[in-house]
């Protein structure tokens, strides 16, 4: 091909340009960024180091994994699993109506929306960790008090994702529904909850698979469950006790990881 | 076009209509004249189809009617009672039905269960909220199913149904309400040419039964076979409003044609 006069313009990028510019600017904030969080984070490798033989001689001491206490420590994994449960179904009851309320396309009035919006913005922004911890000083040690505290962080993050799905409905079914003079209930009832159901189930599932996971370590706050029992031994230093409880962990999670993920896959 | 106006006006004014516009009127600011003054009246077991040119208010025309696009001026009564913007929670009072272009059947319920949507105002929110509809309504609705000619495919999920099949569910839900109005924007529009007559044949025989039929449509020709009246809009203003029998190439041409705006 020939160049030159006949070559095609393009465009000329000088060297200083603006983008450059940008970027190193980007770069550098970065670059101070980092350096910041490593100060602040106090990371040290070298005590990493020193500590590692300690970790191995805990693991050489955890075997074999104590067994004499397995009926106890399957009781709360039970727990465990019980709090999730309740609280997540708490939680979906909650957010049913919440989740209309927070919908931009079938909430009642934006005078309603923006409240509904900020009142969920507000529980999910509070780890169930947090509220256990409310929890257990207002209703005492145990269970019930991880119960609570899931509840409540699951109902803001629930109707949050269960609004999304809502919004993301086509509207004409709705509209079609509507416009035969029936009321804004027997409306969503009957032509909005048949289209959101499957999504709306999903979410339920994969927050109770979260939760589950995540009350392993509300019994460190006191609030019942296995992390009472890993807290205590990590206190106690019953290294094979620890190393029971988890595999117990372990075992729980993937199995409802997996039922969960199973379950959500037949909804598609 | 003075010719065209007074005979507009009569037929506005004619009395024993169930739904009649008079002088709609709706801008969208800055330039665009959605509807210049439409006025408008069909009697029951009157199917009137509206005619027009892509851009010439045809969809606008239908939102103004059944309440969901409030005109800037003029008014829309149903039955000599106005109606007043509604938003679409509000529903509309059960007496006017709407058929869409691309259905809005509910995809995940079967086909007999749509039609029950046409029920939903009549019947009693325990019912609804648990599903479980009255003996006599199942009844209705297949019979609304049978009369458009899907009562095989009354257990059929709506998303397994085709468009004309969907349509025409749409229309027994219509029946099943109790509609006295069907207002239908492109009812025919995205199906294939055998399908619409099928759609059009179970809006004729809506009107056979003393429904008031309002349908946009794109082909002159469904227009003539189906229709009794044509209405034509052209720019927002009602240029045609005639028996669909004495529609000829001249009135096409008004319609349809490059110049025709400025004739009109």
């Amino acid at each position: 091909m020939a160049t030159g006069a006949g070559a095609y313009p393009e465009p000329v990028i000088p060297w200083l340009s603006k983008s450059r510019l940008r970027l190193v600017a980007v770069l550098v904030l970065l670059a101070a960024f980092y350096s910041a969080s490593w100060h602040l984070a106090k990371v040290d490798p070298a005590k990493l180091l020193s500590g590692l033989p300690k970790m191995a001689s805990w693991t050489g001491k955890a075997w074999p994994p104590a067994m004499d206490e397995l009926p106890v420590l399957l009781q709360r994994t039970g727990e465990t699993i019980a709090m999730a449960a309740i609280g997540t179904t708490a939680a979906a009851l909650l957010a049913l109506p919440l989740s209309v309320l927070a919908a931009r396309n079938v909430t009642p009035s934006m005078a309603v929306y923006y409240p509904a919006r900020w009142f969920l913005n507000a529980l999910r922004g509070v780890d169930s960790f947090v509220f256990a911890l409310l929890f257990v000083a207002a209703v005492g040690l145990g269970p019930f008090a991880g119960v609570l505290g899931i509840a409540l962080h699951t109902w803001g993050s629930t109707a949050k994702l269960w609004a999304e799905a809502i919004e993301n409905i086509p509207l004409g079914p709705l509209e079609g529904a509507a416009v035969t003079g029936a009321s804004r209930l027997k409306v969503l009832a009957f032509a909005l909850l048949p289209d959101v159901a499957p999504s709306m189930v999903s979410v339920g599932l994969f927050w109770w698979e979260f939760n589950v996971r995540a009350s392993t370590v509300l019994g460190v706050v006191g609030a019942g469950g296995i992390g009472q029992e890993l807290k205590n031994s990590m206190d106690l230093l019953l290294f094979p006790r620890l190393l029971t409880i988890l595999v117990l962990i372990l075992v729980t999670v993937t199995v409802i990881d997996q039922t969960s993920a199973w379950l959500r896959r037949r909804l598609e | 076009m003075a010719a065209a106006q007074t005979r507009i006006a009569a037929t506005a004014v004619s009395d024993g209509a169930v739904i009649s516009a008079t002088g709609l009127t709706k801008l969208f600011p800055p330039d665009v004249t959605a509807l210049a003054g439409v006025s408008l009246a069909v009697r029951p077991g009157e199917f009137v189809a509206v005619l027009g040119p892509s851009g010439a208010g045809k969809t606008t025309l239908f939102r103004c009617l059944t309440g969901l696009t409030p005109p800037d001026d003029g008014s829309v009564s149903i039955d000599g009672r106005e109606i007043r913007r509604r938003h679409v929670f509000r529903g509309t009072r059960g007496d006017v039905a709407l058929i869409f272009q691309q259905f809005n059947l509910i995809r995940r319920l079967t086909a007999i269960e749509n039609v029950l949507v046409g029920r939903l105002a009549r019947v009693a929110t325990w019912r609804v909220l648990v599903r479980r509809f009255a003996r006599a309504d199942r009844q209705l609705a297949l019979r609304c199913l049978d009369t458009v000619g899907l009562l095989d495919r009354a257990y059929t999920r709506a998303d397994q149904l085709s468009g004309g099949q969907q349509q025409r569910v749409a229309i027994a839900r219509a029946l099943a309400q109790d509609a006295t109005v069907i207002l239908a924007d492109e009812p025919v529009a995205s199906l294939d040419p055998e399908s619409a007559a099928t759609v059009l044949e179970c809006l004729r025989s809506a009107v056979a039964a003393g429904v008031a039929v309002v349908a946009s449509l794109h082909q002159v020709e469904f227009a003539r076979v189906y229709a009794d009246r044509i209405v034509a809009l052209r720019a927002g203003r009602i240029v045609e409003d005639a028996p669909a029998a004495q529609i000829d190439e001249r009135t096409l041409e008004l319609i349809y044609s490059k110049n025709g705006g400025a004739q009109a």
